[in-house]
C-alpha cells in the first residue's frame, strides 16, 4: 500500500569543503532577507513616486501600486517569510524525528503514522492551508503557520521511519531491546543519534516546502494583509502593473526564486550519502 | 479440438483468475474509499468546530440575532454535527454535494468550473508524465555523465519553485517581451477556455516543478533497478544499454514510478488554484476564493470532496500498477 518516494540523494563523497560552496548562496540569502529591513532606503509604506512609476533615480525599482518604494517592500518582505518558513522546519522535522523513531520500534503507532500519511495525501496543500484559514479568522501567519506544520509532518514522520527501518534491525538497538530498555530509551538516546545527516536532508526539504506553503498562501491572501509588505503577496498585488512596472512582480519572484532555489541544492548537498535505496518500496 | 473441449481445459483457470484480480482490486478501491471518507469525516469536524459559521458570515450588516438563528434554522445549522455529515456524505455519490451557504446547490456551483480545472491539471499530468519519464531516462542512460548532471540539477531547482513564480516568468517571456500568448483567459459561451493558446502557459506554469519533482523520482527508481540481478545478468549477456534501460530497468522501476507520480495529483490540483488566479482561468479557484471571503463551508467541503475523489482514483491506478507488476513477479 505504501511507497515512499523519498528522493534524497545519490550517494557521493562527502566533506565540507565540496558542501560549502552549495549550502553558502541558502545561508546568506537567509540572512540577507532577515536583515533586509535594516538597508531599505524608504519607510515602508509611504508613496513616493505615481502608481507603477518606472525605475528612476529615486525608487531603484521603480513604484508599486499605490507608489511605494519596490526596493524598500523588497527588502522588508523577505523578513517574515523566512522566518516563518525557518519555524515551520524545524517544528516539523523536530516532531517527526521523535515521532518516527517511536513510529519504527512499535507496530502500532508505525501502522497510525502511515494510515495518516496515506489520508494526508488527498489533501491538497492549498485546500488544507484554506481550510485552517477559514478555521481561524485573523489568525494571519500564525493560521498558515499551523497549517503548515499540520499539513507536512504526516509525510515527514514516513520519512524518518523508512530512514529508520533498517537501523533497527542492526545489533546494537537489538542488544538494547534485549537488555529491556525502554522505548522511549530505544527512540531518542540509540535510534535519534544515527539519523542526523537524515534529519538534516529533512529539515533542508522541509524548509523548501515550508517556503513553498507559505508564499503560496500569501499570493492567495490567507497569510499576511496588506499593508504589510510580503514577497507572495507582493506579485498579487502588482500583478495588474506588470506592464507599467514589471519590477514590482518581477523583483520578488526573483527573490522567491532564488530563496526556494538555493535552499533546495543546500539541502540536496547535505542529503545522507548513505542513502542506501533511494525510493523505499514496502 | 472441439470447443467443448477448450471450455472444459480453461474455463475454471481464467474463472479463478478472474475472481482473484477482481477481489484484489475489490479490495485496494475499497481501502482508498474508506481513507477518502475518513478524510473527509476529519475535515467535516474540522469545519464543524470553528467559530462562527456561514449563517454569521453571509449576514448582510443589521441583521439582528434572531434573523440570524433564522437563517441557522434555514440552513439546517442547528441540527446535530452527525447527522449533517451523514446527510451530506451519503448524497455524495448521488452527485449532490449539499447547498451552499447563499442556497445555491454546490453541484451547480461547481459543475462548469470543475471540467476546467480538471482539463488544465490532467493536461499538466500528461506532460508532467511524459517529461520526467524521458528525462529520467536520458538521464539515467549514462550515470554520471553530464547530461546525468545537468539533469539532477536542473530538476532540482525547478521543484522548489512556486508555480506562481513560474507563471511570472512564463507570462513575461511569452506573453510581455514576445506577444505570442495571450496573458489572460477569455472564455468564450460556455465558460470554457475560448482558445487552446490559453492552456499553454497555465499548464507549463503547473507542469514544470512537478517534473523537476518527477524527473528526480525516475532517476531514483531506475537507478535502483540498475542493481538487480536480472540487469546485471543483461549487462554481461552484452545487450545494448538502451535496451537494458528501457526493457530491463524501466518495467521493475514503474511501481515507484507511479506512486511517485500520483503522489504529484494532489500539488498539481493545488498548484492549479493559485496559477488560475493568475491567469485569470474559469476553474474552481475562483469559487474558492469567492467560498473563504463567505466561510462558505459546504463549497470548501464540495471542492474538498471532489479533489480527494481525483487524487483517491490516480492513486488507486498507481496501486493497480504496482499489483499488476508486483503480482507477476513475486
Amino acid at each position: 500500500m505504501s511507497t515512499t518516494a523519498t528522493v534524497l540523494s545519490q550517494p557521493r563523497p562527502r566533506s565540507w569543503p565540496r558542501i560549502l560552496p552549495r549550502v553558502a548562496p541558502g545561508l546568506l540569502l537567509t540572512l540577507f532577507g532577515l536583515l533586509g529591513p535594516l538597508l531599505a532606503p524608504h519607510a515602508l509604506d509611504q508613496p513616493i513616486t505615481a502608481p507603477y512609476a518606472a525605475p528612476d533615480g529615486s525608487a531603484v525599482l521603480g513604484g508599486d501600486q499605490l507608489g511605494r518604494d519596490v526596493l524598500s517592500r523588497l527588502l522588508h518582505g523577505g523578513g517574515a517569510l523566512i522566518g516563518s518558513a525557518l519555524a515551520v522546519a524545524l517544528i516539523v522535522t523536530a516532531l517527526a524525528t521523535v515521532l518516527g523513531c517511536f513510529a519504527v520500534l512499535s507496530p502500532t503507532l508505525g501502522r497510525w503514522a502511515e494510515r495518516t500519511a496515506d489520508i494526508a495525501i488527498l489533501l491538497p496543500p492549498v485546500l488544507g492551508v484554506m481550510l485552517i484559514a477559514l478555521a481561524w479568522p485573523g489568525g494571519g501567519r500564525l493560521a498558515v503557520i499551523a497549517a503548515a506544520i499540520a499539513l507536512g509532518t504526516p509525510y515527514a514522520v514516513r520519512v524518518i521511519a523508512s530512514a529508520a527501518a533498517p537501523l533497527t534491525a542492526s545489533g546494537f538497538i537489538e542488544a538494547a531491546t534485549a537488555s529491556g530498555e525502554h522505548l522511549s530509551h530505544l527512540a531518542l538516546r540509540e535510534l535519534l543519534p544515527n539519523l542526523r545527516s537524515t534529519v538534516l536532508a529533512l529539515f533542508g526539504l522541509r524548509f523548501v516546502e515550508a517556503v513553498y506553503v507559505i508564499s503560496m498562501a500569501g499570493f492567495l491572501q490567507l497569510g499576511p494583509q496588506p499593508p504589510a509588505a510580503d514577497w507572495a503577496l507582493m506579485i498579487r498585488e502588482n500583478a495588474p502593473g506588470i506592464l507599467l512596472n514589471p519590477w514590482a512582480v518581477v523583483a520578488p519572484s526573483i527573490a522567491i526564486g532564488l530563496l526556494a532555489v538555493s535552499v533546495n541544492l543546500a539541502a540536496d548537498a547535505l542529503a545522507p550519502t548513505t542513502a542506501g535505496r533511494a525510493v523505499t518500496t514496502r | 479440438m472441439s470447443e467443448t473441449a477448450l471450455e472444459g481445459a480453461f474455463t475454471p483457470s481464467v474463472l479463478h483468475r478472474a475472481t482473484v484480480v477482481c477481489g484484489r482490486v475489490a479490495l485496494l478501491l475499497a481501502k482508498r474509499v474508506l481513507m477518502l471518507f475518513v478524510l473527509l469525516a476529519v475535515v467535516f469536524a474540522a469545519i464543524q468546530l470553528l467559530p462562527g459559521d456561514a449563517a454569521s458570515a453571509t449576514s448582510d450588516r443589521g441583521e439582528s440575532a434572531a434573523d440570524i438563528a433564522a437563517r441557522r434554522h434555514q440552513l439546517g445549522l442547528d441540527r446535530p454535527v452527525w447527522i449533517r455529515f451523514w446527510e451530506w456524505i451519503t448524497a455524495l455519490p448521488t452527485g449532490n454535494l449539499g447547498t451552499s451557504a447563499r442556497g445555491q446547490r454546490v453541484t451547480d456551483l461547481l459543475s462548469a468550473p470543475f471540467p476546467n480545472t480538471i482539463l488544465l491539471g490532467g493536461t499538466a499530468f500528461a506532460l508532467t508524465v511524459v517529461a520526467a519519464l524521458a528525462l529520467g531516462c536520458w538521464a539515467a542512460a549514462r550515470p554520471g555523465g553530464v547530461v546525468d548532471r545537468v539533469i539532477g540539477l536542473a530538476s532540482t531547482a525547478a521543484f522548489a519553485l512556486p508555480e506562481f513564480v513560474v507563471s511570472v516568468g512564463l507570462l513575461l517571456a511569452l506573453s510581455l517581451w514576445t506577444g505570442w500568448l495571450p496573458a489572460a483567459t477569455t472564455t468564450s459561451a460556455d465558460g470554457s477556455p475560448a482558445s487552446w493558446t490559453m492552456l499553454v502557459m497555465p499548464v507549463l506554469a503547473l507542469a514544470v516543478p512537478q517534473t523537476g519533482w518527477n524527473t528526480r523520482v525516475v532517476r531514483a527508481a531506475l537507478t535502483d533497478q540498475a542493481k538487480a540481478p536480472h540487469v546485471e545478468a543483461a549487462h554481461l549477456d552484452g545487450l545494448p544499454s538502451r535496451r537494458i534501460l528501457l526493457r530491463h530497468q524501466l518495467p521493475g522501476a514503474l511501481p515507484a514510478i507511479a506512486t511517485g507520480i500520483a503522489t504529484s495529483t494532489g500539488m498539481l490540483l493545488g498548484g492549479a488554484v493559485v496559477v488560475e488566479t493568475l491567469f485569470n482561468y474559469p476553474g474552481i479557484g475562483t469559487v474558492l476564493a469567492g467560498a473563504i471571503g463567505d466561510r462558505d463551508t459546504p463549497v470548501i467541503a464540495g471542492v474538498v470532496a471532489c479533489a480527494g475523489a481525483v487524487i483517491s482514483l490516480v492513486l488507486l491506478l498507481a496501486d493497480l500498477i504496482r499489483a499488476r507488476t508486483l503480482g507477476a513477479r513475486p
